[in-house]
């Protein structure tokens, strides 16, 4: 019974083990993005993105000036904003993916669960950069990983997302129509203003107004939001939250999570 | 009696408790947090912005960011002092400018009008005198016919230097409403650009963001569908949840499209009220200023023609009783002095010239003030952000070198800056702020 109990305990330990290892955050993967952007193919495909506007920005002059109404302004604005969307989309959208799996592949080869940007790590990490650019730049085509990323202890929120629930997205709007109306009452000030000592006194007053007002409205929920996500993330066992933006690949998304705290 | 040495030399005792307390710090700082457990897994994270605001040098990041929020504010205002009351008020002054030169070109010419007609008539007499004629006995009525005529040529003239003037001041009044509508025009039509393009960047990077920000959801259902095990049922939920990624992107895409559409118009429809009522106030200014100026004008042309009138010299004694050879030679001298009047007012003429040219330049400048001053903000701004950054970004590389060693001493895998929320880690903040104030102590 006892060898019983101590080879269970001793199999315990081994299946523990490598539990054990895959939390440890040596998981954590960073990318230079910025690196990554600077391959040739992106930056032709920039270049690319970039002769197009300006062939269309003569175009769109051109529609403009013959334009008989500003229902006519608009449908053409719409009109030459969407023909250069598609164009970047059809052109970075491929490099897009192929980095992604890039991303994917390395990642899983490397037992990584999540990779964020290398902008937010300011210490330690897997730097995947490297990998990653001698993978995009090899010939042929990518093999995406047969599995996806393990579960993550870094969760992600998608900013977007939670700057849209009602109750924030309304205070939000509040607050820059706010600013922007301060902003020009202070510009207008600014333009009287004779000495140095009179425009520092203009910027000292808009400033305060504004960061009073921001006070006032936005930061009770800012911290209520911030509260919550961090609640969530420790019911998820989640160490910590960042950033969608901040985020590449794998983590664990606690978007819904937040949205439904709010309702 | 103990000196203040002795005070200040610690004793054994406090020593050992010195000793004892920095171990206890050390000792608290090292078992603070035991960062294999479960709620840090060797993770740590610090408040970037608080951390470099204790910095030595953050004073004077935050100076440069006061400068630039100063320059966005000026650049951001309705730049009425170039574009509006300022072009206004210098075209003001550039106009009285120009009219004081042409004042001053018209009195030469006046002067000297007057100067070699007396000359001429000095001449003509002494012609006279020399050929031993008499031109009559009774110029008195010629005499009066060529003042009456000279009344005639002057009050003509002042009609004529009025009609100038008047339309001059009308082209120039003209000119600067044009100036200033077109000025307030391209501020407006520069400030929709500037929304267009800040829209177009937005919906392109946010276009793009979605690209990027799906695409690692959109690989992980691809990989599962990779899966050849996969069962009809989860291959099609799969499939379905890529489709709805495909219909949430482009209806997330349309959706802002169509707002930013709608918020262009409304921007649009303000700047056009707001560029009309401006131009409309400026338009106003200038034709009073210029209503103004043609009633001093009108009343300062009939004075000096009541003065110029008032003092007329009798005309030259030119008559039908002179020899032919007198006529003649009376006709030489008109000739001569017309030749040489031309002549000297044709300098006066070409310095009244060099002026309007010069006022005209000045003119044009302050047409283009406006680009101008902009463009010389906009080069500030770039200079203070470059000097912001490099500021910035060696404050931060000092942070970081804190922070590795921090993360070293405390046996942390990972730290991470600029989390949205912690759920547990550790975080390095005041410690990192303590350092970074201690370096500089």
């Amino acid at each position: 019974m006892r060898t019983s109990i101590a080879a269970l305990f001793a199999l315990g330990v081994l299946v523990a083990m490598p539990l054990a290892l895959a939390s440890d955050l040596g998981d954590v993967g960073t990318l230079d993005q910025a690196a990554v952007s600077n391959l040739p193919r992106f930056v032709e495909a920039n270049r690319q993105v970039v002769a197009f506007k300006t062939g269309l920005d003569k175009q769109f002059t051109a529609r403009m000036k013959a334009a008989h109404s500003q229902a006519d302004q608009q449908r053409i604005i719409t009109e030459f904003r969407g023909r250069l969307q598609d164009r970047q989309r059809a052109l970075l959208g491929p490099l897009f993916g192929r980095a992604q799996t890039a991303i994917a592949s390395v990642s899983s080869s490397k037992n990584l669960s999540v990779i964020v940007d290398k902008s937010i790590v300011i210490f330690g990490g897997q730097d995947i950069t490297k990998a990653v650019i001698d993978l995009m730049q090899s010939p042929g085509p990518i093999a995406a990983p047969v599995s996806t990323p393990p579960p993550s202890e870094i969760g992600f929120v998608d900013n977007d997302q939670i700057d849209a629930i009602p109750k924030l997205k309304t205070a939000n709007d509040d607050f820059l129509r706010f600013n922007e109306q301060q902003k020009r009452i202070a510009a207008q000030k600014m333009s009287k203003a004779k000495t140095d000592a009179e425009r520092q006194q203009v910027l000292r007053d808009y400033q305060k107004t504004v960061s009073d007002r921001q006070d006032q409205q936005l930061k009770p929920l800012a911290d209520q939001t911030k509260s919550a996500i961090a609640d969530i993330g420790k019911k998820k066992n989640l160490v910590l939250v960042i950033d969608k933006g901040h985020l590449i690949y794998g983590g664990t998304d606690i978007t819904p999570d937040v949205q439904n705290a709010f309702k | 009696m103990r000196s203040n040495r002795q005070i200040l030399r610690p004793t054994r005792l406090t020593r050992i408790l010195a000793v004892a307390v920095l171990g206890c710090a050390l000792g608290a700082c090292v078992q603070r947090v035991d960062v294999n457990a479960p709620s840090v897994r060797g993770i740590g994270y610090v408040r970037l912005d608080d951390v470099v605001k204790k910095h030595p040098l953050y004073s004077e990041l935050s100076q440069i960011e006061s400068n630039m929020a100063a320059l966005s504010l000026q650049s951001l205002g309705p730049a009425v002092p170039k574009t509006g009351a300022e072009i206004s008020r210098e075209t003001i002054q550039l106009n009285r400018e120009l009219d004081a030169a042409r004042d001053r070109a018209n009195h030469i010419l006046q002067q000297k009008q007057v100067d070699y007609a007396q000359k001429e008539q000095a001449a003509v007499r002494a012609a006279i005198v020399a050929s031993g004629e008499n031109p009559g006995a009774a110029p008195g009525q010629e005499m009066q016919n060529t003042a009456a005529a000279q009344v005639a040529q002057i009050s003509a003239s002042a009609n004529r230097d009025f009609a100038a003037y008047q339309e001059t001041l009308m082209l120039q009044d003209r000119a600067a409403t044009q100036n200033v509508a077109g000025a307030l025009e391209q501020r407006a039509d520069r400030q929709y650009h500037q929304r267009l393009d800040a829209l177009n960047a937005r919906e392109s990077q946010a276009s793009l963001e979605m690209v990027s920000r799906d695409s690692a959801q959109r690989l992980a259902l691809r990989t599962k569908l990779n899966n050849l095990a996969l069962d009809d049922a989860l291959r099609a939920q799969t499939k379905a949840q890529l489709a709805a990624l495909d219909r949430k992107e482009a209806d997330a895409v349309n959706a802002m499209r169509a707002a930013d559409a709608a918020e262009l118009a409304t921007y649009q429809r303000q700047l056009r009220a707001q560029t009309s009522a401006e131009i409309a106030v400026q338009t106003s200014k200038i034709h009073a200023q210029t209503a103004a100026k043609l009633a001093q004008r009108r009343s300062s042309v009939s004075s000096q023609a009541s003065a110029q009138i008032g003092g007329l010299a009798p005309a030259a004694p030119a008559s039908a009783h002179m020899s032919a050879a007198t006529q003649a030679k009376i006709a030489q001298i008109d000739r001569e002095y017309r030749t040489r009047f031309k002549a000297d007012v044709s300098k006066t003429v070409a310095d009244f010239n060099r002026t309007r040219t010069d006022l005209d330049a000045r003119f044009s400048e302050l047409r283009g003030v406006d680009t101008a001053s902009r463009g010389s903000v906009g080069k500030q701004l770039g200079a203070l952000r470059d000097q912001h950054d490099k500021l910035y970004n060696q404050i931060v590389a000092q942070v970081q070198h804190e922070v590795q060693n921090l993360a070293n001493q405390r046996g942390l895998k990972v730290v991470f800056i600029n989390i949205v929320a912690p759920s547990g880690g550790v975080d390095l903040t005041e410690d990192a702020q303590k350092d970074i104030e201690s370096l500089h102590e």
